[in-house]
């Protein structure tokens, strides 16, 4: 079936999506909504990171393209074809499980040319392709054990090889790297990204580990409770939150509740000026401040330089080793509020030392205003 | 098993307990067998050949080892498919089926071989509509196969059932994602990963359904060189007196039995049903 962009109902935004993309997408079990409206995209050669806690609906999006669950509404297309009717074995995706579900029968090598026996490619074809693959994720050693024979990374890369020998549309990694422990995981990652870039395959990953999507991204994509929150480059989505769920769940994020007065944010004696990069916001309206712990500054009361903007005088509560800097709690002389965290690197600890109960008054370099809830 | 040892040095337990062990085996177990073993040689190894090759054993032999064959052949293909059903999907009535497969275990075989009879036997529910077309059923070997079908139904299937149970439903979800329809990924992937569970069950069954006598006896008609199986040879000639007769048979079920729980035992990691 072609896909007919007229008839479907696309939420403006810039989604992407020449290889793949998912439009509308809806489903509940039972009377419990799982997605409400999922619309993104990839690119050829991109790599798109659904990241969310456990219950976002990630996993559901990644079974639903691959053809194993069937949304309630919305489309998947690939490469312009919707698939959305198409059972699995039709759609030619290549789904690397968390577990990687290898066959234990098969040896590497048999695991690898399975999606190539099964189109009945010529033995000849398959031992070349089989070659490659082995190669191109260094298993020449081991190829002709068996996936229980092998560690966890050489397992993970049979898998992709395997996903990736019958030249899939998209590549799918359901949380690839859950099972294996931090210090392999972190150059795995590497090692992935590295390898994907090489074959220029669209691929989505979904993990709910914020550093693992900011390693591997190009795009990200918040889900929160079934529900795409925001979408873009790890940098964009990083400095740039749109909803308090995105700013909180990326990263650490104080919030200070406050107002729109004269269009500058207002909490008590704090107002701050609004930049254009702001989301537009109309006068009266309940907003947030975001702030990130690394961009506030603490100086002595009387020190605060021009180069910041002027948050509050404060008390210092905590101050914490937390290896290559440190993390510091101050409660705000602004009434009844959540103390703020603060991070602070080195040359900082040095210039200007901190003590439990010092006065302080905080700065800020970079903030941002969102619409609260 | 904890390997704590509470004593220094010598410790009498391990002798005593394993003593008791076997103490209480030989005259339950290890005493029975041996007994076979030596009244069926008793007359030298020429009597008990020539028992062993009398025709009509022969024939008992030959009729055990080919309807537990089929018995089994179709118990194996029957659970396998059973199981698949039963694992894949949820319906009414589920339980009762499975709870159903099972109970020919705890049914007496005579009452087996007497349920048999009522429904193929020439007044029995099924029987009386095909006799009149002169096909028979009981007292043939197909009436011993069904017997043996019956007896050991379950032994397959809850050998089976297990293992696909707790077969990683992921491992057919990447079959199906990579192109194979659910016939290949059965074949291809499923099915080696029962290997052991159908081997496992098939010696199970076929090592129960030679050894079969209750019903048997009853659907069977007992007609030597005809419908009667080993196990009936030996109560036939241990009836009429002929001890020898009846042991070299005996011998042979029991070296069968022997041999394939020896390998169910020594074969464990290959059938991968620890």
């Amino acid at each position: 079936m072609q896909y007919n962009p007229e008839e479907i109902h696309v939420t403006p935004m810039d989604m992407g999506g020449s290889a793949m993309s998912v439009i509308g997408l809806s489903k509940s079990f039972g009377d419990t909504p799982v997605l409400e409206n999922i619309n993104f995209g990839v690119d050829e050669d991109e790599i798109v990171v659904l990241l969310g806690a456990s219950g976002s609906g990630k996993t559901t999006i990644l079974r639903i393209i691959a053809g194993l669950e069937m949304p309630d509404s919305g489309h998947v297309v690939l490469h312009g074809r919707d698939v959305t009717e198409s059972p699995a074995r039709q759609r030619g995706t290549g789904v690397i499980f968390q577990n990687y579900a290898l066959f234990p029968k098969m040896t590497v090598e048999a695991n690898i040319g399975y999606g190539l026996r099964l189109r009945r490619r010529k033995r000849n074809e398959i031992r070349e392709t089989v070659d490659r693959l082995v190669e191109l994720v260094e298993l020449q050693d081991h190829r002709t054990k068996y996936p229980s024979q092998l560690s966890g990374g050489q397992q993970q890369r049979v898998a992709i090889a395997r996903a990736m020998a019958y030249e899939p549309e998209v590549l799918l990694f359901d949380e690839p790297f859950g099972a294996l422990d931090a210090q392999i995981r972190q150059s795995l990652r590497k090692e992935i990204r590295a390898l994907l870039k090489k074959l220029n395959v669209p691929s989505v990953f979904i993990t709910h580990d914020q550093e693992e999507a900011f390693e591997l991204a190009d795009r990200l994509a918040v889900l929160n409770a079934g529900r795409l929150e925001q979408m873009g480059t790890p940098f964009e989505v990083y400095t740039r939150p749109e909803t308090e769920h995105v700013a909180t769940f990326l990263g650490a994020a104080n919030l200070l509740d406050g107002t729109i007065r004269d269009g500058k944010f207002e909490h008590q004696d704090v107002v701050l000026e609004l930049s254009p990069d702001n989301p537009k916001c109309r006068e009266g309206d309940k907003v947030k401040l975001v702030f990130r712990p690394e961009d506030v500054f603490l100086r002595r009361p009387e020190n605060l330089t021009q180069q910041y903007h002027q948050l509050a005088t404060g008390t210092v509560d905590e101050v914490g080793f937390a290896g290559s800097y440190e993390r510091v709690t101050v409660t705000l002389d602004l009434g009844k509020h959540k103390p703020i965290v603060v991070t602070r690197p080195k040359t900082e600890t040095a210039a200007f030392p901190l003590r439990v109960g010092q006065s302080v008054t905080a700065g800020l370099v970079r903030y941002r205003v969102i619409k609260a809830a | 098993m904890s390997n704590i040892r509470h004593v220094r040095g010598f410790d009498l337990a391990k002798p005593l307990s394993i003593g008791v062990m076997i103490a209480i085996m030989l005259p339950l177990v290890l005493l029975p067998l041996a007994s076979i073993f030596i009244f069926g040689t008793s007359n030298g190894l020429d009597n008990f050949w020539k028992a062993l090759m009398a025709p009509e054993a022969i024939f008992a032999l030959k009729l055990s080892i080919v309807t537990s064959f089929w018995a089994t052949v179709f118990n194996v293909i029957f659970g396998l498919f059973a199981a698949y059903v039963l694992s894949k999907y949820n319906f009414w009535g589920r339980n009762a089926i499975i709870v159903t497969i099972s109970l020919p275990t705890a049914i007496p075989t005579a009452v087996a071989g007497f349920a048999l009879l009522l429904l193929w036997g020439p007044y029995g529910l099924l029987g009386r509509l095909i006799e009149p077309h002169g096909v028979h059923i009981m007292f043939t070997a197909w009436a011993i196969i069904l017997a043996n079908i019956f007896v050991t139904f379950p032994l397959a299937f809850g050998v089976i059932k297990p293992v696909f149970d707790t077969m990683n439903q992921s491992l057919e979800e990447a079959s199906a994602t990579m192109g194979a329809t659910r016939w290949q990924t059965f074949w291809h992937v499923t099915l080696p990963g029962l290997r052991g569970a159908i081997v496992t069950g098939a010696l199970l069954t076929f090592a129960r359904a030679i050894g079969e006598f209750g019903s048997t006896i009853l659907v069977s008609g007992n007609l030597a060189s005809r419908t009667q199986t080993a196990p009936l040879y030996i109560f036939a000639k241990f009836n009429e007196g002929q001890v020898e007769a009846a042991n070299a048979i005996a011998i042979v079920l029991a070296l069968f039995s022997f041999v394939i729980f020896s390998i169910l035992f020594f074969a464990r990691d290959w059938l991968e049903v620890d």
